[in-house]
């Protein structure tokens, strides 16, 4: 009778079992079973299985359905109870609670805020075709230091696509920075200054890239003279809302450009900032030189790149091995070695030796001050919840005795810790997301906010959330689960066994000595810091403004307005030039010395300018004389490196010899020798520097203003500028601010660090203030009995006050010497760097006293000037 | 008047129990109706009414034992509760009083066809 045939279709029976009501399920399976059964032998088992069918989907009705909601019995109400007894705890110690969650949600909103940072700058440049087989070609110059620069000759591109066949596609591109955009429409004139310039791009540029584009045709758009790629934003602010192809807009007021496609806007994640790509050809309007297919190996113009993806089986390292050929056949006479490299696409956002903006290290730096921070609070969590642990033992005493094991209890903690830690993710994702906007302004940041809903980022999340409940919850839950029911019910656990003071006393060190390393860092940086930006750099970059020149073809409006600006009241001097002392801007050359058919082995700097160069920057002669007024290359002075560079004795012995310099064009006699000023930042040493006059190539006028009669000179100045140049935007940038922004990574590194050191110090300080606040309540009586005794109040302060200055410095004597390794190492990073003074330890170690002191003595003071009455009266 | 609430195949339901007596359960009162008067009884309305009477305190259940036909489920026996009893007593007396009160000559052979 019982026969496998006879069992009803298994998906209804359980779909029954399912949905049907607990009090009624095996009475009424017990009736279908009987029809079944009775069905398979009277019709067939074919005929019982869809009458069992229809009577199953008829059973589907209210009445017969389990209500929702509806409890089994099984271990679920286990955990309704676990989450109940938890918030419990957590309602009725607030201050505990508190204390967590803030400090939880204050590490976990940093720890959000580093992983979007990261994970960002992770994804630059990725999403284009066949990353892994696109490169950037980059040289190497080899004099005798080595030199790195991340553009290539010009003509290299071109060479390098006709000779070989490794390459799939090569794209060049030229990238003018700072280019000035106009648009001319029935006599209106307007303009634009494309801080994020303009891009020369050849054709292949797109098939390299991965820009789509919305109108127009990808493969013929650049292909013609004065054709243009404008993104879809750009589009709207010169044209409207108009449709942009075919209309016009012109470069520097000389060439006329078409516009014949429109992109999508850039992704924010990529390096490729110019959002206006013109056709490669036009190149030879804008700039003979660089579209010169042979004089253009004679050397290097920043903003000229060059771009390649691979074919498949070719490797990296045969094509730089074919590139290195091109020097010997282009470059033969040069003392200045080109070493052409492939550099890796996914490498160019993180190599600061070529201009990467995001060193890895960097990120890694956050990424560990991240988990420092989330550790932190951790530890805090664990100390806390250890040293509360004691009044639990009643409850775990209670639990085990009804039958608890070990591993429930242990399970049930870390279900707490759990409800902690995701109501504190919850708040730091809030926190997040309102402060992105501002912590994107504040470090110069681009995240954008809408990353938070990214399904990596809630994964992160998640993580986190599991990571730090086990983290935090690991030891407590252990510790806690380990109560002998039996000394737990009498009360007679000690402190000593809920993980001791020790275990306890390491986490405060830890917390101290990691705030510590993050003071010490920050001090130690923002002494570096003023003293590259407040010493004296043999210069005078106060109260001068540099404001650029006009373009002109005439070349004559230039000292027509210097004589105009010389007159206003309030400019005390002005010169001409090509640039400031120390500025980004730099023109490297080879040089030949007294005559010589050899090049010298080093590179030098070229810093054209009138006569008036030496006054206007209070630059300091020592031998000779200064140059007398020029239009074109006469005399010379040069710096103090540059005669140690050519091992002359004294500098009086450069005197009156010939230099020759840009491949022989440029030659005159040296007449003076100027002190070494810093060229460029502190990181980098000061270079072996000509100056020269030479009116052609002048980008700047430098103004020294007397600051107090400054007021409106500005003004003035624009005004005799625009009247001399209608069509021109003028500017202007002042030296010291201009000088500050080398080190503008440093300043962003140092507000992270800074932002970071409060937030480790106030969790460092939570974490303290719960603890003592713990065992001042447990040594309520022994203070009470002190006083009876006739203990003082500060003799009771001193008790708990010794214990943690013991514990600071401890932390201290590691905290100094870490800190000082950091610190030495970063500092390496500048060739002019300010000596670690003890200053930054002072501090640190004033610091945490002080965080301490305030936390401590609140507490304890309460509990010290009591009334011993109050808490020895009830027992 | 909704002192007793029952409806028609509650009625019948509650009637087969009172049938069956001490052999009223989910099987045998489907099985008894479907003889009885012909049609044909889904397991669900069944169920649902059961459910709904025993809701409503007509009628009581218990356990009876498991059988091998079942595949081990325990059958579940119906009777009828003493309020069970005055609601079907009730609606009976209604429907008697109901009956009482028509006209003889109203069911008459004569005039059942079209009223004049």
């Amino acid at each position: 009778m019982k026969n496998p045939e006879s069992t009803p279709p298994s998906f209804f029976l359980h779909f029954f079992r399912w949905f049907c009501h607990p009090s009624l399920a095996k009475y009424v399976e017990g009736d279908l079973m009987e029809l079944y059964e009775e069905r398979v032998r009277e019709k067939g088992k074919r005929n019982a299985d869809i009458n069992f069918s229809i009577d199953v989907l008829l059973l589907f009705r209210p009445g017969i359905i389990k209500p929702a909601g509806y409890q089994q019995l099984n271990t679920y109400g286990m955990y309704k109870s676990y989450i109940k007894v938890g918030w419990r705890n957590l309602v009725r110690n607030k201050s505990y609670s508190i204390i967590n969650v803030a400090g939880l949600t204050l590490s976990m909103a940093c720890g959000i805020f580093i992983f979007s940072l990261v994970s960002q700058h992770l994804s630059y440049d990725n999403f284009h075709h066949n990353p892994d087989q696109t490169y950037r070609i980059v040289t190497e110059m080899h004099r005798d230091n080595i030199g790195y620069t991340n553009c290539v000759p010009s003509p290299l591109g071109e060479y390098f696509r006709n000779d070989y066949t490794y390459a799939e596609k090569v794209a060049r591109v030229y990238m003018e920075p700072g280019a000035l955009v106009t648009l001319k429409r029935e006599n209106t004139l307007t303009k634009f200054k494309e801080t994020d310039g303009i891009a020369f791009a050849e054709t292949s540029f797109f098939d390299i890239f991965n820009f789509p584009l919305l109108y127009g045709d990808a493969a013929s758009a650049l292909t013609e003279p004065n054709a243009a790629i404008v993104t879809e934003r750009i589009a709207r602010k010169y044209f409207g809302d108009q449709d942009a192809i075919g209309e016009t807009f012109w470069l520097e007021n000389k060439i006329p450009f078409t516009v014949k496609g429109v992109l999508k806007n850039l992704p924010s994640n990529t390096d490729i900032k110019s959002e206006i790509f013109v056709s490669y050809v036009t190149l030879k309007a804008h700039s003979p030189w660089l579209a010169d297919e042979t004089g253009g190996w004679g050397g290097i113009r920043s903003g000229m790149y060059c771009y390649v993806r691979l074919q498949a089986d070719a490797s990296a390292a045969k094509v730089e091995e074919v590139l290195s050929a091109y020097v010997k056949i282009h470059r033969a006479e040069s003392k200045n070695v080109h070493h052409y490299k492939l550099q890796p696409l996914n490498d160019i956002h993180f190599n600061a030796q070529y201009g990467g903006p995001m060193g890895k290290n960097k990120l890694w730096i956050l990424t560990i001050l991240g988990v420092f921070l989330i550790a932190t609070a951790c530890l805090n969590f664990v100390n806390l919840a250890t040293a509360q642990a004691l009044r639990r033992s009643k409850e775990v005493g209670v639990r085990k005795v009804l039958g608890s094991f070990r591993f429930q209890l242990f399970w049930q903690f870390i279900f707490e810790t759990g409800i902690i830690t995701f109501m504190s993710i919850l708040a730091a994702c809030i926190i997040a997301y309102v402060t992105f906007p501002m912590i994107n302004t504040f470090f110069n940041t681009a995240i954008d906010v809408n990353s938070i809903v990214d399904k990596w980022l809630l994964l992160f999340v998640l993580v986190l959330g599991i990571v730090v409940t086990l983290l935090a919850g690991y030891y407590p839950g252990l510790v806690l689960s380990g109560f002998r029911p039996v000394a737990a019910l009498k009360g007679r656990l000690s402190q000593q066994n809920v993980g001791g003071f020790n275990t306890r006393r390491t986490l405060i060190v830890v917390q101290f000595a990691i705030s510590q390393v993050l003071i010490i860092g920050m001090i130690v940086i923002m002494h570096q810091m003023k003293f590259a930006t407040q010493s004296h750099l043999g210069f005078d970059k106060d109260a001068i403004v540099m404001v650029t020149m006009g373009r002109d073809s005439t070349g004559t409006r230039a000292s027509v307005l210097k004589n105009e600006i010389t007159g206003i009241p309030g400019v005390e001097k002005i010169s001409l030039c090509f640039a400031a002392p120390s500025s980004e801007y730099e023109w490297g050359n080879s040089i030949r010395f007294d005559n010589s058919v050899e090049e010298v082995n080093f590179r030098t700097s070229m810093k054209l300018a009138d006569a008036d160069y030496l006054s206007t920057f209070d630059l300091e002669l020592v031998a000779g004389r200064n140059l007398s007024p020029s239009d074109t290359v006469k005399e010379i002075l040069v710096n103090e490196t540059l005669i140690h560079k050519l091992n002359l004795q004294s500098p009086e012995e450069a005197l009156g010899r010939m230099i020759s310099a840009n491949n022989g064009s440029m030659n005159g006699a040296i007449v003076g020798v100027v002190k070494d000023f810093h060229d460029k930042s502190f990181h980098e040493e000061i270079s072996p520097i000509l100056i020269t006059t030479y009116t052609r190539d002048y980008m700047n006028y430098a103004v020294k203003l007397n600051m107090a009669h400054a007021k409106g000179v500005l003004s003035d100045i624009e005004s005799l500028w625009q009247q001399q140049h209608p069509d021109q935007i003028f500017e202007y940038e002042f030296l010291d601010e201009s000088i500050a922004h080398f080190y503008e990574a440093e300043e962003t590194m140092l507000r992270l660090i800074q932002t970071f050191s409060f937030i480790a110090i106030f969790i460092g300080a939570l974490g303290l203030y719960g603890l003592v606040s713990f065992m001042v309540s447990q040594k309520v009586k022994e203070i009470g009995i002190r006083k009876v005794l006739g203990g003082t109040g500060h003799h009771i302060v001193w008790i708990f006050g010794k214990e943690f200055v013991r514990l600071i410095v401890i932390a201290f004597l590691i905290a100094a010497p870490l800190g000082w390794w950091l610190m030495s190492n970063w500092l390496k990073d500048f060739e002019f760097q300010t000596q670690i003074s003890s200053w930054p330890f002072v501090w640190a170690m004033g610091c945490s006293l002080v965080v301490a002191a305030v936390t401590v003595s609140y507490q304890v003071l309460t509990t010290a000037l009591m009334n011993p009455v109050n808490s020895l009266r009830s027992e | 008047m909704k002192k007793f609430q029952l409806g028609e195949f509650e009625e019948v339901v509650m009637l087969t129990v009172g049938i069956l007596y001490s052999e009223a359960y989910g099987v045998s009162i489907k099985k008894e109706i479907e003889v009885r008067l012909s049609r044909k009884v889904s397991v669900g309305a069944l169920q649902t009414a059961l459910k709904r009477l025993e809701d409503k305190g007509y009628i009581k259940s218990h356990e009876g034992e498991s059988t091998q036909e079942r595949a081990g489920r325990p059958k579940r026996y119906f009777m009828i509760t003493a309020l069970g009893k005055k609601a079907i007593e009730y609606t009976r007396a209604t429907r008697e009083e109901l009956w009482s009160a028509i006209p003889k000559i109203a069911l008459s052979p004569k005039f059942s066809g079209q009223p004049l």
